[in-house]
């Protein structure tokens, strides 16, 4: 057939468009305006639609708002079950990633209108904060996909994570040689700087990148440059210099990474969470009617 | 330049068999082939595979031969130039060659087999946060078996077990449901401020809305605004989506828009009941008698365009049992049973006026305080008395008793009677006085007591029942089963029944009283002087007129009440605070446009 050959073209390249094209730009925004439309729409209903005696979510216009918002959350937090199972087409995971993220963006403007701006302490603003705290870590997470994996790659300089734990343990292998001319003191500092983990701090030395109780650091301290020290002192400095610079290079990776996951940490429990508040809000609304 | 090649081996048992060898010459090679100067029996390594080689300066540099790379450490490179008084690490398939010197000695290079770093997998696992922090699955458990037991179970649970408490206004009861606050959506009007701890008094039943039986347990002498049948006939159709709203929400229990909650609705912070707005009345009294054919008032919309002439209720003839409300746009005649016209006593300069200028209590001209009194709340008038308001200038002194006078009694025919059949034949003058002749004793020398038959009483009593006589002064004659009396005095408590007046509200400031009662006119107690709808509309018009100076802006607050017509609805206290209603968003602002 004289057009199949045309028709398999545009098949292909509607398929290399769809490979190569950002979540985010998916289907030329679609998402984006559907989203968009849904926030305009909910904003005209608050502000066009008289809810006596003020709007809250307890109007007919309110409980609209909120049986929206809550399918959407559901349908949202789906997506930890949807993308274990890639498939193609219609719904491809793109698409539902795209709509996840714009319809979730949506969800702040249907989620504060069904509040009618009435906020206390209670399990009603709990979840309101909760579905914030998702969406605003959400929003975090969009903006660290986008821009740190550039950065996670020039940094690692063509090392995989194993070569670079790897060139640790060469340097470490050559420290432990080249330190056996020291005296006690020294040898300790270095024997600290050795045994200490390669991951050693926690989340927040991680993110911050700040590791006050590096002993690589405090041992090259007891290695002072040029003061006329014998070759020994001399070659282990320089070791823990590399050294020094080797775990830099792993921290500068660990912090990418970890800017990189850290909203998941509270993405993902805020939503169960969320999902949990949910219950109780809508349950406690209908038990005190 | 020298190199030092020390090989460390391991037997089975694990002892190292350490061999070295020096090689004296400028360049080293490393590979799988025997005839390199390093032979490294490892088919990971290329036969020719990396070349060491002094570039002077102490310098040695390393080279791919095979343009394979080699490691160097850690990292995998084709070419590197390394000092060897610092020190690397070349790594060839599982062999590791250890390069350094000392000073001047030869260039040493140790090579050991390492083994497969069988963690290398585990270790990689150290790059992800998730091992610095704990797992997602147990911090999303954890929050969520909080919140499902905190904040839905324990509530659910002391709700389901309490034992209900009937409610007592005077004597509130404590919650016993247990975190229901956390349900709260915002606090409680001031006027139920006291029930923020106690949920369950007003939501008595799981799943089942506030019900109007719960309300009244409280305010059971609360008024309703009609019967109920006739106020869910003449309610204004809903809209769409309340329509809507309502058929889902009374299916489901709710009791319909009017229920108390739908108005009262609470959980608005702490706000006090603030008055309806016009929109809410006028939404069923605009066209009321669409709905109610039989509404006994007209439509209402708006104070200053649409609203029914007031009927005050008054008699309308004497002797009636009940007064008549009339519409002050039909012609009026209140009969009282009194003779008062107002403008002689109003008049600055006329008798009355300088009767009262001679009187010490008056001073002046007479003003209306002279006789009629405010009440203490500021809404209405003390009934007039006649001995307070009337007897300084209409004297009722009809006898002298030594050196006192003695007046009728006011108030009732017979006592009248009583007292006129005694003038003259009270205590008499003294039998002698100074010093008379003997033989002479009093008038005309008789003796003074008259045993007589009273005619002279009689007469008075006669004559002061007459048009002409004392009582005719303010009173209208009549007979009642043959003799003379009095027509009764027939005056309301109150003249406006459906709305309420506040007369403090139109103080000294605002308002004379001449300039709503026409005092100074009237000429006839017939004249009623209630001023009518008009002329309260010259300062008063609608809730959306404009405030001037002379226009006051007047929802139907101002005079009606919802659940009281004939109270005003007032706030008592908390006069800081916000209101419950006001709802001036944009949404109100078209929907009063679009109706």
């Amino acid at each position: 057939m004289a057009t199949a050959p045309k028709n398999r073209f545009s098949q292909d390249e509607r398929r290399r468009n769809a490979d190569h094209v950002s979540f985010l730009k998916h289907k030329k925004f679609r998402w984006l305006w559907i989203a968009l439309l849904l926030c305009i729409v909910s904003g005209l209903g608050y502000v066009m639609i008289d809810q006596e005696p003020r709007p809250n979510g307890g109007t007919w216009y309110g409980y609209t708002l909120g049986t929206i918002g809550v399918g959407l959350i559901v349908w949202l937090s789906l997506l930890g079950i949807r993308k274990r199972k890639m498939t193609t087409g219609q719904w491809s995971l793109k698409a539902w990633t795209s709509a996840h993220v714009y319809l979730g963006l949506a969800l702040i403007v249907v989620g504060t209108l069904h509040t009618g701006f009435q906020i206390g302490w209670n399990v009603h603003t709990l979840a309101y904060v909760l579905m914030l705290i998702v969406i605003i870590t959400g929003i975090y997470g969009v903006i660290v996909y986008a821009t740190l994996p550039s950065t996670l790659s020039s940094n690692r300089k063509e090392l995989t994570r194993a070569q670079m734990l790897e060139a640790l343990t060469a340097l470490d292998r050559q420290l432990e040689s080249a330190a056996q001319p020291l005296d006690r003191d020294k040898s300790d500092a270095v024997i600290s700087a050795l045994g200490q983990n390669v991951f050693y701090g926690g989340a927040l030395a991680r993110l911050t990148g700040a590791y006050p109780g590096c002993a690589t650091k405090r041992a090259l301290k007891n290695f002072p440059e040029h003061d006329g020290s014998d070759g020994a002192e001399e070659r282990v400095r320089s070791l823990l210099t590399k050294r020094a610079d080797q775990l830099a290079q792993i921290r500068r990776h660990l912090r990418i990474r970890a800017l990189l996951e850290v909203w998941l940490f509270i993405h993902i429990p805020a939503t169960i969470a969320l999902l949990a508040a949910l219950l109780a809000h809508v349950v406690s609304v209908f038990y005190y009617w | 330049m020298a190199f030092l090649i020390r090989t460390i081996d391991f037997t089975a048992a694990g002892r190292e068999i350490v061999r070295d060898r020096t090689l004296d010459q400028n360049e080293v090679s490393i590979g799988r082939a025997t005839e390199n100067d390093i032979h490294l029996p490892d088919l990971a390594v290329e036969q020719r595979h990396v070349r060491l080689k002094d570039v002077g300066g102490g310098m040695l540099a390393i080279e791919s031969v095979g343009g394979l790379g080699f490691g160097i450490d850690g990292r995998t490179e084709t070419s590197v130039e390394i000092d060897p008084n610092i020190g690397a690490e070349l790594s060839l398939g599982s062999s590791r060659l250890a390069i350094s010197r000392d000073g001047d000695e030869p260039v040493q290079i140790v090579i050991k087999q390492v083994e497969k770093d069988e963690g290398a997998g585990d270790a990689l696992a150290g790059f992800a946060l998730a091992s610095a922090l704990p797992s997602k699955r147990i911090m999303a458990w954890t929050f969520t078996a909080l919140i499902l037991v905190l904040l839905l179970s324990v509530p659910i649970f002391t709700h389901l077990t309490r034992s209900p408490v009937e409610n007592d206004p005077e004597n509130l009861a404590q919650g016993q449901v247990a975190f229901d606050s956390t349900w709260s959506a915002g606090d409680l009007s001031m006027a139920h401020h006291d029930l923020e701890d106690n949920c369950e008094a007003c939501h008595a039943a799981p799943f089942v809305s506030v019900q109007d039986e719960t309300c009244l347990t409280c305010h059971e002498e609360l008024g309703d605004h009609a019967e109920m049948p006739r106020l869910a006939e003449g309610m204004a159709p809903l809209s769409t989506g309340d329509s809507i709203q309502w058929q889902i929400a009374e299916t489901l229990g709710k009791e319909g828009p009017l229920g108390c909650v739908s108005c009262h609705s609470e959980h608005e912070g702490q706000v006090v009941l603030e008055a309806a707005s016009e929109q809410f009345c006028s939404d069923c009294h605009n066209e009321l008698d669409t709905r109610l054919s039989n509404a006994a008032f007209g439509n209402a919309s708006d104070f200053g365009k649409k609203h029914p002439q007031f009927r005050p209720q008054f008699y309308t003839a004497h002797f009636d049992e009940e007064p008549t409300r009339v519409s002050l746009d039909q012609t009026v005649n209140e009969m009282s049973g009194l003779i008062f016209p107002h403008d002689i006593h109003m008049a600055e300069n006329g008798g009355a006026a300088r009767m009262a200028m001679s009187l010490g209590e008056y001073g002046g001209p007479l003003e209306c305080s002279n006789c009629h009194e405010e009440e203490e709340d500021g809404v209405g008038f003390a009934p007039v008395e006649m001995e307070a308001a009337c007897e300084s200038c209409h004297s009722l002194v009809f006898d002298r008793d030594g050196p006192n006078f003695r007046s009728l009694r006011h108030g009732d025919v017979d006592d009248l009677m009583a007292d006129l059949a005694t003038m003259d034949r009270g205590p008499r003058t003294a039998v002698v006085s100074g010093r008379n002749r003997p033989g002479h004793f009093a008038r005309g020398g008789a003796y003074y007591s008259n045993f007589g038959r009273p005619m002279s009483a009689y007469i008075a009593i006669n004559r002061a029942l007459e048009p002409t006589g004392v009582c005719g002064e303010c009173h209208i004659p009549t007979s009642t089963n043959g003799r003379r009396d009095l027509t009764p005095v027939n005056l309301p408590d109150r003249f406006l029944m459906g709305g309420y007046f506040d007369h403090a509200a139109h103080g000294d400031e605002v308002a004379e009283c001449t300039d709503c009662h026409a005092t100074e006119t009237s000429d006839a107690a017939t004249d009623l002087l209630i001023p009518n709808l008009e002329s309260c509309r010259d300062c008063h018009l609608g809730e959306t007129a404009a405030k001037t100076e002379e226009i006051t802006p007047s929802s139907c607050a101002m005079c009606h009440g919802y659940h009281t017509p004939t109270m005003p609805w007032r706030p008592d206290d908390h006069p800081d605070l916000p209101g419950n209603g006001g709802n001036d968003s944009v949404a109100a602002i078209l929907s009063s446009l679009r109706r």
